[in-house]
């Protein structure tokens, strides 16, 4: 009883806090600029708990953009893996998810489920902030299940 | 038998009342109405008044990862030293009423004292997790502590000076009984106010851990329970700075206690926060060395300036 109270406590406060960092790993910098317009006072997502962190260690979400390009995908693992469990990686842009326009670049690995396990993919060349805050709300919600 | 209830009752103060839980829950709604009031200013709507509880059990129940290079017991005991400090200053400051637990002569001192020993753990947090961020953050907390803890302890000083005591408790009374000479203190409050900025590490000063800059400053490191508990520190570092703002420039209670007396320390605790909320929403971060320039060249003058009113004022009451 206690137990399951426990765990009900620990799932409605990952849902409620999840607090995210920023990652580029080869981006065109739309996505960015989409990114960043999403963490504005005009989208305020601090109602849903959500803090822009700048060190891996404090983050649970991490939002990459862009496809990965060789020099980076040492980088981008490295950040992963600094990160404290439970985390979650969400892939932001068409780039991010299968290496969009630039798929087959010569220096270009691909999406970013070539390196590490992503749990919510958000299409768009750039996506909204709009879809990008449903992404991050939805991959939440399935936390609940 | 007598022993035993004594124990229970000094465990009760340290951890219920006035001690750590009452520190934690009211902290984290003044870490609340702060944010909010934030967020307000920025004509946004801001967290849901739970949010800070969210945090602080999701970051408890996260994993705890402990750099290979750190050192590891000072990396774990460093976080709680810090609460200690904390919860053991709360009970030489008066609360509800206009007596403190614990209050002797010069009390004063020791609290300012003990509120310096957060941020000495801050120092050696970042110190011992041997990050180049970290580093960097624990320098310029150490180079701010010289900045804005003059300014603090000299405005802190202005009412002792008034009320002829260096009790806590007997500063509480004297603005008490003369409410009126609490006009006298305006400058030194706002002093006080300003050096608090530092302190906490909030806006304008917050450059030990400027994310911009050094990522996330002496915490770069800390992750999961033990980043938990250092917010929580800074949580009830600004209840207890804001308690003790009440009781030497505000007047305590008023010589209330009970409910009257609650409301009156919730009121005007969190009118403390509403100050300091102001500041940080409307400034933005200076540099190093431009905050100690401030401090030195600006705060710790009007500080003593501060001084020499009182004394005057004092002579004046005393005829
Ligand atoms: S999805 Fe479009 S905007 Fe985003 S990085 Fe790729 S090309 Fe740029």
């Amino acid at each position: 009883m206690i137990k399951n109270l426990k765990e009900k406590a620990v799932t409605w406060s990952r849902i409620k806090s999840p607090w995210v960092l920023h990652y580029n790993s080869g981006s065109c910098n739309g996505c960015d600029i989409e990114t960043l317009d999403a963490l504005t006072p005009r989208f305020d997502i601090e109602r849903f708990g959500v803090l822009l962190k700048g060190s891996p260690r404090h983050a649970d979400v991490l939002l990459v953009t862009g496809a990965v390009t060789k020099q980076q995908a040492k980088r981008l693992r490295r950040v992963y893996d600094q990160m404290a469990a439970p985390k979650f990686v969400v892939a932001i842009g068409a780039c991010a998810c299968s290496g969009g326009v630039m798929y087959g670049c010569y220096g270009v690995l691909g999406g970013v489920d070539k390196i590490i396990p992503v749990s919510a993919y958000i299409p768009g060349c750039p996506p909204r902030p709009e879809a990008l805050i449903d992404g991050v709300v939805k991959l939440l919600s399935t936390l609940k299940k | 038998m007598e022993i035993i209830k004594e124990l229970i009752i000094g465990l009760f103060y340290i951890i219920v009342f006035p001690g750590l839980l009452f520190l934690v829950i009211y902290g984290g709604l003044s870490e609340w109405l702060d944010r909010k009031f934030y967020a307000q200013m920025q004509n946004r709507q801001g967290p849901p008044w739970y949010q800070p509880f969210a945090d602080i059990i999701k970051l408890m129940s996260k994993q705890v990862i402990i750099p290979k290079a750190a050192d590891k017991k000072m990396f774990k005991i460093l976080p709680f030293i810090a609460i200690a400090a904390i919860n053991t200053s709360i009970f030489m400051i008066p609360i509800f009423s206009n007596s403190a637990l614990y209050g002797f002569r010069g009390d004063i001192i020791a609290v300012i004292y003990l509120l310096s020993i957060p941020t000495a753990t801050l120092f050696l947090i970042g110190w011992s997790s041997t990050s180049p961020y970290a580093t960097i953050g624990s320098m310029r907390v150490l180079t701010q502590l010289f900045a804005y803890e003059v300014p603090l302890l000299i405005a802190v000083l202005g009412p002792c000076i008034l009320a002829g005591s260096w009790s806590i408790e007997d500063v509480a009374v004297f603005f008490t009984n003369n409410p009126w000479l609490m006009l006298v203190n305006i400058i030194g409050f706002l002093v006080a106010i300003v050096a608090l900025q530092g302190k906490l590490e909030r806006v304008p000063f917050d450059i030990p851990h400027a994310e911009t800059e050094i990522v996330g400053g002496v915490f770069t490191e800390y992750s999961g329970r033990l980043y938990g508990f250092m917010r929580l520190a800074l949580d009830m570092e600004m209840v207890v700075v804001a308690a003790l703002i009440n009781a030497v420039f505000l007047g305590g209670s008023f010589g209330y206690s009970g409910w009257i007396g609650l409301l009156l320390f919730v009121i005007k605790t969190e009118f403390v926060v509403f100050l300091l909320s102001v500041l940080k929403a409307a400034m933005a971060r200076v540099k190093i060395n431009q905050m100690v320039d401030f401090c030195w060249k600006w705060l710790a003058p009007f500080a003593i300036l501060q001084i020499l009113i009182c004394i005057v004022a004092r002579f004046m009451i005393n005829g």
